[in-house]
């Protein structure tokens, strides 16, 4: 292992410095990730710049609209009761996410930036139609979060950004979220996972968003399932649709963890599932999540 | 780059010099002679580097040591009394035949010791999810599940 | 039945205490002075020649001390079958390879080097499975045999046969068939604690290695061997056992990375520290053995079992150990797991460029029995047979001795597959509900040591101080399996002291007696008839100092009782007359004479008369030993015959299971085991055997597999290797011990350590196959494989 340098910048401006003077360093934040590649090898930088001294970048402003710092722990997610509250499948992903000694240190940031297409906490915030903050020395700039992941493990940051906030806006009034995710065991990368909101209005969809994970380069919204939701009443047999559609779109590919044809087949009973569960009222309580 | 830091290890406040490229098991496995806390697999999928950070339980192979500046940590090493006493939460794996090999127990123990300080009373479901990320081998987790549930009821006896 | 002061009663383990405070030494935490740490390079290809090594860059990294290839050391040889070579010379045969070595002052040093070499390989064809390695013009991965011989072909050269009855016969008598090939993958110890070692010489060139084995006397003799080969004929080496993270099978072999450490010890001379790290744990340590069988078997029209033919193919890897020897094991089951008079069984071995394999828990018994216990439920279907029916219907039973001579003392089969049926609510084939299911499978395996080595002996040293203790010096590995605890509750027993008394002594082949390596279930049963022939004589031994000492001590603490309690009256007692040696006896660490009245004057404490015999001119101390060869046989592996062990453990388990068909996943709603152990020694140490045991078999059913991809293994970390966490294992298990008190075993008791894993993959597949109608006969039962035979199963109810 190539011995590297570890800085501890104690704001913005001085990580911004030290990256530029250090090419080729890399921002770190839980090191969950980034840890274990560097111990594999598959990384080896000669800089690593913590993010974990830099105050503002951790922590919930709560309000209609809620701004969580990207430095924030998967641990203290789970703890904050708004989140809870308002937005259910961040905080399931957030509780399947690894072990507990794994999310008392990731961070959502580090997450997102991994850029994996298994990051748990992206399908919820795809649903829930989340915004980042990114930032560098000289601007801030926000974007959706479905024009963030770029392929697999690459994102829109350009060389020097740091993502800082993630942005979610109040989910309107009967709003429902899940998420769902399967792995060779319990605690596993998803072989599949999926994210699906919906809001109702009477019995029909006034909004219907799904988010599938480890089925396609990056973390997806899958807008030719979201159509045939919105505006219709959920039926088992547009249920069904929606389950088909979802196989039919995704592109998974085979590596050890599993097949795609299994990936593909398994996103769209999760997809389904979600929906059953969401509605859960008319269905029954049959499957665990 | 060498970075001295100071923290406060098992109640006490020391000063070390730490590598930059050194996880947190590596300070305490190396320059510091503390052998409990063991290294399973380097990768945060085992837990037998599991150590208390603030309170919480980290694998201490993924914690950059130069991240502990100011921290306080306990280590398997931290857990038992002055006297040479082992704490309840180690005595009650004893009892409870939680041990075989004993590579994966002061990670056991660790998170055992993180959810009984914040869950006094946990259910079994509790227990399970709080050391999912230590792997045993040997005993198939029911005895451990056994030890912590006894510890948690010695505990709340005591006071 | 006799009443034990210690056996059966829950026995705390000594070393409990130590491992809670993390003050237990493995090999990870040893250091010796002036240590060097060694790393090894492996090779870059499956089948390869060695052109060119380039270690020049390596050599001027300051702190490295030298670096080893088969170029610059003696050759050394290794293996049963002497196919392995320490270092690599002339090309590689698998992916782990070690082709260079490297010692240096740290860890990162010695890695930073090991990154530096450059080797220059030609590759060569690889063959990766044992029917590439058979066909015509297959690439040869020896081409010469140990001794220089060529050989044109890559089948090994051992043969393991079995025929009794007659095949024909037993197939023109078969009513119903059923027929099935089982497949086993590469499943790895994953032993917490990884592998690893430290070689020491001192001035005299003798040599000390601590190591994370099994076998002390074993590896002592093979690095011995190596010695001479060092040109040090006639040194010795020791070895000592620290505390092992694990066993498992994985130390019964020596292994290259403990003649590197040697050489590179000898070289530098400084002792030499190799530790596997994780990935090198999954990528270059030996794993369990892969197996593929083919299995017929056949019934006459009431349902008894008429033939059993069984053909073996295995894939050898690269180089020979144990794992090659697993259908020795196999054969046990294959002929006396049920009574079949016509059985054939056969094995192939066949070596490709993949990874060779070794021990693991069970050692070829979990393999065979995967393929006969789901056999025995799709022939029960065939004959219209319930399998819990079907299994009482051709259980076999004491007294008799099996078609390969296995002389069966005591067997608790039968109420092992009640209890199991009786907990399940068994309903012959009545499913639980939808998509759910039970299923039984039963084992036997070897439960009084297992002779496949001309001495399956051990000994034992019981040495007591002035003060009473007992110092135990036995050669037998603690793995975390609880060996020790049983070993002083054996000593306590039977010589009538307190355990508390009772220390071990570390594993040390420089002090403690030979013994053959702990395996094959054979510490506890080993260690316990030793103790008791060690205590006998240490009892007799005591019980004449007794006739000569002790009634002059009981007088003077009468005269001192009298001066504290004048108004005493002694009761009426010849102590002259009754103290002789034979009425004498010890128990909880105090000498009386049997039938004495009760009074603290006519106890006299071990030590006492101890320090009485040590401190007075001509004196003495005690010390006993014994050497335990167990009257068990060593089989005849190409005949197929042999009482192989004293006697035979037997257990059945069963399992509810719910089956996702959308998603292929299986749930375990709960699990019920019932062993015939013979005795439980530590009800404690037990449970938490056949639990981890069971985690074993769930994780071998269910999720278990190393990938290879043209040698290479694919998943060699925990993120792609599953083992089970506690969410995997979330599901009641109801344990049951049978003690069947056989006089072979110490006290009764049977070996334990392997029985628990062995019939649970079966278990959970016929399970599955009660609840949705599909056999899957590969392990590990995927989601995958679960979905794609429920889609064919749907297929093929189509109209």
């Amino acid at each position: 292992m190539i011995a590297y340098d570890y800085h501890q910048p104690g704001s913005l401006e001085e990580a911004f410095l030290l990256n530029k003077d250090h090419p080729g360093s890399l921002y770190i934040s839980g090191g969950t990730d980034l840890m274990v590649r560097i111990h594999k090898k598959e990384l080896q930088p000669h800089d690593l710049i913590s993010l974990r001294s830099i105050p503002g970048l951790s922590g919930t402003d709560n309000g209609k609209s809620v701004r969580i710092g990207a430095m924030t722990t998967v641990s203290e997610l789970t703890k904050n009761s708004l989140l809870q509250e308002r937005y259910p499948a961040l905080i399931q992903a957030a509780n399947n996410l690894g072990s507990v000694q794994i999310r008392n240190v990731a961070t959502i940031g580090g997450n997102l930036c991994n850029g994996s297409p298994a990051a748990d906490l992206a399908l919820p915030l795809l649903v829930l139609a989340a915004k980042v903050r990114v930032q560098n020395s000289q601007t801030i700039r926000e974007l959706p979060l479905d024009k963030f992941f770029r392929g697999p493990g690459e994102t829109d940051l350009s060389p020097g950004e740091i993502l800082t906030d993630i942005l979610l806006e109040a989910p309107e009034k009967n709003t429902k979220s899940i998420f769902l995710k399967r792995g060779r065991t319990k605690m596993d990368l998803a072989l599949a996972s999926a994210a699906v909101l919906i809001t109702t209005d009477g019995s029909r969809c006034s909004e219907a968003r799904v988010a599938v994970g480890s089925v396609a380069p990056t973390p997806v919204r899958l807008s030719i399932v979201e159509e045939i939701l919105i505006g219709a009443a959920l039926s088992r047999g547009l249920m069904d649709e929606a389950q088909k559609r979802t196989a039919e779109t995704v592109s998974p590919i085979s590596d050890v963890r599993s097949t795609a044809d299994y990936r593909r087949h398994l996103a769209g009973v999760l997809v389904r599932r979600a929906l059953e569960l969401l509605t859960h009222d008319q269905f029954g309580d049959r499957y665990r999540i | 780059m060498k970075k001295k830091i100071s923290l406060t290890l098992n109640g006490s406040r020391i000063e070390v010099t730490a590598d930059s490229q050194q996880s947190l098991l590596d300070l305490l496995r190396g320059p510091l002679h503390m052998t409990g806390t063991k290294e399973g697999c380097g990768e945060g999928e085992c837990g037998a580097c599991t150590v208390l950070v603030d309170g919480l339980a980290v694998n201490s192979c993924l914690y950059p040591a130069c991240e502990a500046q100011g921290k306080d940590i306990l280590t398997i090493e931290g857990m038992a009394d002055i006297n040479n006493q082992l704490s309840l939460i180690q005595q009650a794996f004893v009892d409870s035949g939680a041990i075989q090999c004993g590579f994966c127990t002061p990670g056991m123990v660790l998170s055992a010791k993180a959810l009984l300080d914040s869950h006094p009373d946990p259910s079994d479901t509790d227990i399970r999810e709080a050391l999912s990320g230590n792997l045993c081998r040997c005993t198939g987790y029911v005895q451990i599940v056994e030890a912590v549930k006894k510890a948690a009821n010695r505990l709340r006896e005591r006071s | 039945m006799k009443d034990f002061f210690y056996i059966g009663k829950d026995t705390l383990r000594p070393d409990g205490p130590d491992k809670a405070a993390g003050k237990a030494h493995y090999i990870h935490d040893l250091q010796r002075p002036g240590m060097l740490y060694g790393k090894i390079k492996f090779s870059e290809h499956a089948h390869a020649r060695i052109k060119h090594i380039d270690t020049s860059k390596a050599e001027r990294i300051p702190g490295v001390r030298t670096i080893i290839t088969a170029k610059n050391t003696p050759e050394i040889r290794f293996g049963f079958l002497r196919d392995n070579l320490a270092l690599k010379l002339d090309k590689v045969r698998q992916y782990r390879d070690e082709v260079a070595a490297v010692a240096a002052i740290d860890p990162e040093i010695a890695e930073e080097a090991v990154d530096t070499i450059r080797i220059e390989y030609e590759p060569l064809p690889g063959v990766f499975s044992p029917e590439q390695a058979m066909k015509e013009g297959a690439p040869l991965v020896h081409e010469t045999d140990p001794r220089g011989k060529p050989r044109n072909h890559n089948i090994l050269p051992l043969k393991y046969h079995h025929e009794s009855g007659n095949l024909e016969t037993g197939k023109r008598e078969a009513k119903h068939v059923a027929e099935g090939t089982f497949s086993t993958p590469l499943v790895q110890q994953c032993c917490m604690g990884t592998a690893g070692c430290i070689a020491e010489f001192d001035m005299n060139s003798n040599l000390t290695l601590w190591s994370k084995t099994q076998i002390p006397f074993l590896a002592q003799r093979d690095f011995n061997q190596a010695l001479s080969a060092m040109g040090l004929k006639g040194k010795n080496t020791r070895i000592i056992v620290p505390a092992l993270g694990g066993g498992f099978g994985s130390g019964l072999d020596t292994h290259a990375y403990e003649y590197i450490a040697i050489l590179l010890a000898f070289q530098t001379g400084h002792p030499v520290k190799i530790v596997y790290n994780r990935r090198e744990e999954f990528t270059n340590l030996s794993p369990r053995q892969s197996t593929q069988t083919r299995i017929v078997q056949g019934c006459d029209p009431n349902g008894r079992l008429s033939f059993r033919q069984i053909d073996v193919l295995q894939d050898n890897g690269a180089y020979t150990s144990w794992g090659a020897t697993y259908p020795s094991v196999m054969m046990m089951p294959a002929t006396s797991l049920y009574r079949v008079p016509h059985i054939t069984f056969d094995a192939k071995l066949v070596y490709t460029n993949n990874t060779y394999c070794q021990a693991m828990r069970g050692y070829g018994n979990p393999e065979l029995t995967w393929a006969l216990e789901s056999n025995m439920d799709e022939l029960a279907e065939k004959a219209g047979i319930d399998p819990f029916e079907f299994r009482m219907l051709n259980r076999i039973e004491a007294g008799e001795t099996t078609p390969m001579g296995l002389k069966i003392s005591t067997c608790g089969l039968e109420r092992c597959l009640e209890t199991v049926a009786g907990k399940l609510d068994w309903k012959g084939g009545t499913k639980k509900g939808k998509n759910r299911g039970i299923g039984m499978a039963s084992l036997i395996h070897v439960g009084g040591g297992g002779r496949i080595y001309r001495s399956d002996a051990s000994g034992i040293i019981l040495k007591l101080d002035d003060f009473g203790n007992v110092n135990v010096f036995y050669g037998g590995v603690e793995m975390g399996q609880g060996l020790h605890a049983v070993l002083i509750q054996s000593v306590a027993e039977a010589l009538g002291v307190r355990p508390d008394t009772v220390f071990i002594n570390p594993t040390d082949t420089g002090t403690c007696p030979w013994d053959v390596g702990t395996h094959a279930s054979r510490g506890a049963f080993m260690a316990g008839n030793a103790a008791i022939l060690a205590a006998r004589k240490l009892r007799n031994n005591i019980f004449e100092l007794a006739e000569e000492l002790f009634p002059a001590e009981a007088k003077k603490n009468l005269k001192k009782h009298m001066a504290k309690y004048p108004d005493y009256t002694p009761p009426d007692f010849d102590i002259a007359k009754a103290a002789k040696r034979d009425r004498f006896d010890l128990k909880e660490g105090y000498i009386f004479i049997t039938g004495s009245p009760d009074a603290p004057w006519l106890r006299m404490d071990l030590g006492k008369l101890l320090r009485a015999a040590h401190f007075r001119p001509q004196g003495q101390m005690l010390t006993a030993e014994a050497f335990y060869d167990p009257p068990n046989e060593l089989p005849d592996f190409e005949k197929g015959f042999g009482n192989i062990s004293s006697t035979y453990a037997f257990g059945t388990q069963g399992v509810e299971v719910e089956v996702d068909t959308e998603t292929g996943e299986i749930k375990i709603i709960r699990m019920v085991a019932a062993h015939d152990v013979g005795k439980v020694l530590n009800p404690l140490g037990l449970k938490g055997q056949i639990y981890g045991a069971l985690a074993q078999g769930v994780g071998y059913a269910l999720y278990e597999e190393l990938k290879s991809d043209k040698g290479k293994i694919q998943n060699p970390d925990f993120r792609d290797y599953k083992i089970p966490r506690t969410q995997e294992m979330n599901f009641p298990i109801d344990l049951t011990f049978i003690e069947t008190n056989d006089s072979f075993g110490p006290f009764g008791a049977k070996g334990v350590a392997e029985p628990g894993l062995v019939p649970t993959a079966p278990a959970i597949a016929n399970a599955i196959y009660n609840a949705v109608g599909v056999r899957i006969r590969d392990l590990p039962i995927t989601p995958e494989k679960i979905l794609a035979a429920v889609k064919e199963q749907k297929n093929l109810k189509k109209p």
